[in-house]
């Protein structure tokens, strides 16, 4: 399976633009992305729809990462979930150029909470994604005990259109 | 020094854009025709071809690429695309679906761009639908000939631009209820509608550049909605007073929630490879010797 995340350039500068405000406590800001899914012979297409930042107040303090958000935060991003029948994709930016990639930390946490989803919104596939100011990398869990594979190329749909392998 | 040189205000890397670059073309007649040549001249690699057709005596007065040997053959339109293509890109990657483009829809859905060049204000509707659900732009193509009476006929036509979330065609008030009503009562009575090489060309070429910029573009914030009206009579190719009327408009027509597969299941789906097409030979090209020997041994055994 090949899988393409598609995003529109404006939906994706909107997010770059939310994930770059200061937070009062937390290092890096957090938000949530639907998304609607096809497939096309050996495709999984992933069209991202919009995009929803987490609140200020639903980030915890904890020092040891660089934003910890609350229980609360990850309920009403599984209730988009199942409410819009979405994949939902968890995303922070890590900045500069370049393809990003997922920190220790990221890693651990994604494996914590991605799955969460699943069990809520089982027909669809979630994940998280990382971006950078120029490009973007993401991991996809398609169910609970399957292997997560990476997102092989993005689509920044805009003008121009730009397409990059991430994976 | 490459084939491509003289394009080279393009950008440093436009070649490997282009031809990493995969285009849907629907509707492989007068308008269709034009803009697979087109593409195929400028180093277009990845190509889509959709057109239910063979070609006719009566195509031949502006479908680009075809001749009356096509015709005593009976070749499908998209056939003769694809020679057209291969005359220019030996290694470009080819799918021709002679049928209706719903039969292609997981071809389609994996390209970068849709040129759709078709007759019916419904096929426009349905396509520039499925575009959007795959967040692909569409570019639309369409001639018309309209007869003023005394003072003769008028050319005219459009090219619109629909990019996912920007304004549609209903926005743009060329697609809208009365006319998919009044083309559904005509249906099937209508007989066949003026066509034309050369304004075929002109919006082709239009469509062309306006896929260019999508790509590879050459100058600062090219729009991203577009709306052209063609009047072959003046000639000439002016904005439509509403490009500048709904430049901040949000669709309501195409929300972002329609994006995607409404009945996707991701326990359910199947995910199979595209079949690989058999190599073949097109019209006109010299067929290997040691094909004519497999030929003449089969036909031998039969």
């Amino acid at each position: 399976m090949n899988i393409r995340f598609k995003i529109t350039s404006a939906l994706l500068a909107a997010i770059r633009a939310d994930l770059r405000r200061p937070h009062a406590f937390a290092h890096e800001r957090i938000g949530f992305i639907a998304a609607g899914l096809a497939a096309a012979h050996d495709n999984l297409l992933i069209l991202a729809r919009a995009y929803r930042p987490v609140p200020d107040d639903q980030y915890l303090r904890d020092a040891s990462v660089g934003a910890m958000i609350s229980a609360q935060a990850i309920r009403a991003a599984r209730q988009w979930a199942m409410d819009d029948r979405a994949a939902i994709f968890h995303v922070h930016s890590h900045g500069g150029r370049g393809v990003p990639g997922f920190s220790g930390v990221d890693k651990r946490e994604n494996a914590k909470f991605v799955p969460n989803f699943v069990a809520v919104a089982p027909h669809a596939v979630h994940g998280a994604i990382v971006l950078s100011d120029t490009a973007a990398f993401g991991q996809v869990w398609l169910d609970r005990a399957s292997p997560q594979p990476f997102i092989a190329s993005f689509s920044e749909v805009g003008v121009p259109i730009r397409n990059w392998r991430a994976a | 020094m490459s084939r491509l040189d003289r394009q080279s205000f393009l950008g440093p890397n436009s070649d490997v854009i282009l031809n990493a670059a995969t285009v849907g073309f629907v509707g492989g007649g007068g308008g269709g025709s034009h803009a697979v040549q087109q593409s195929a001249h400028m180093g277009i690699g990845g190509y889509v071809n959709v057109d239910p057709d063979i070609i006719e005596d009566t195509n031949t007065n502006r479908l680009v690429g075809g001749t009356l040997a096509d015709v005593a053959s009976k070749l499908p339109k998209v056939e003769i695309a694809e020679r057209l293509i291969r005359g220019l890109q030996p290694g470009a990657r080819v799918i021709s679906v002679p049928d209706d483009w719903h039969k292609a829809a997981d071809d389609l859905k994996l390209c970068d761009v849709i040129v759709g060049a078709v007759d019916s204000f419904r096929a426009r509707e349905e396509l520039e639908r499925f575009a959007r659900k795959h967040l692909i732009p569409y570019i639309d193509i369409g001639m018309d000939v309209h007869d003023l009476g005394k003072n003769g006929f008028l050319v005219c036509g459009q090219v619109i631009l629909s990019m996912p979330g920007a304004p549609c065609m209903r926005c743009c008030g060329f697609i809208t209820d009365e006319r998919l009503a009044q083309e559904a009562k005509r249906y099937g009575a209508a007989g066949s509608r003026p066509q034309v090489v050369w304004s075929n060309g002109v919006l082709a070429s239009t469509a062309i550049g306006l896929m260019t910029q999508l790509l590879t573009p050459w100058h600062p914030n090219p729009p991203t909605f577009v709306f052209l009206d063609y009047d072959g009579n003046r000639g000439t190719m002016t904005r439509n007073p509403r490009m500048d009327v709904l430049k901040n408009h949000v669709c309501p027509h195409h929300p972002a929630d329609e994006t995607g597969d409404p009945l996707f299941d991701i326990r359910t789906q199947a995910f199979t490879p595209r079949p690989v097409a058999k190599a073949k030979t097109l019209p006109g090209e010299p067929v290997p010797w040691w094909r004519c020997a497999w030929n003449m041994l089969t036909g031998w055994a039969s």
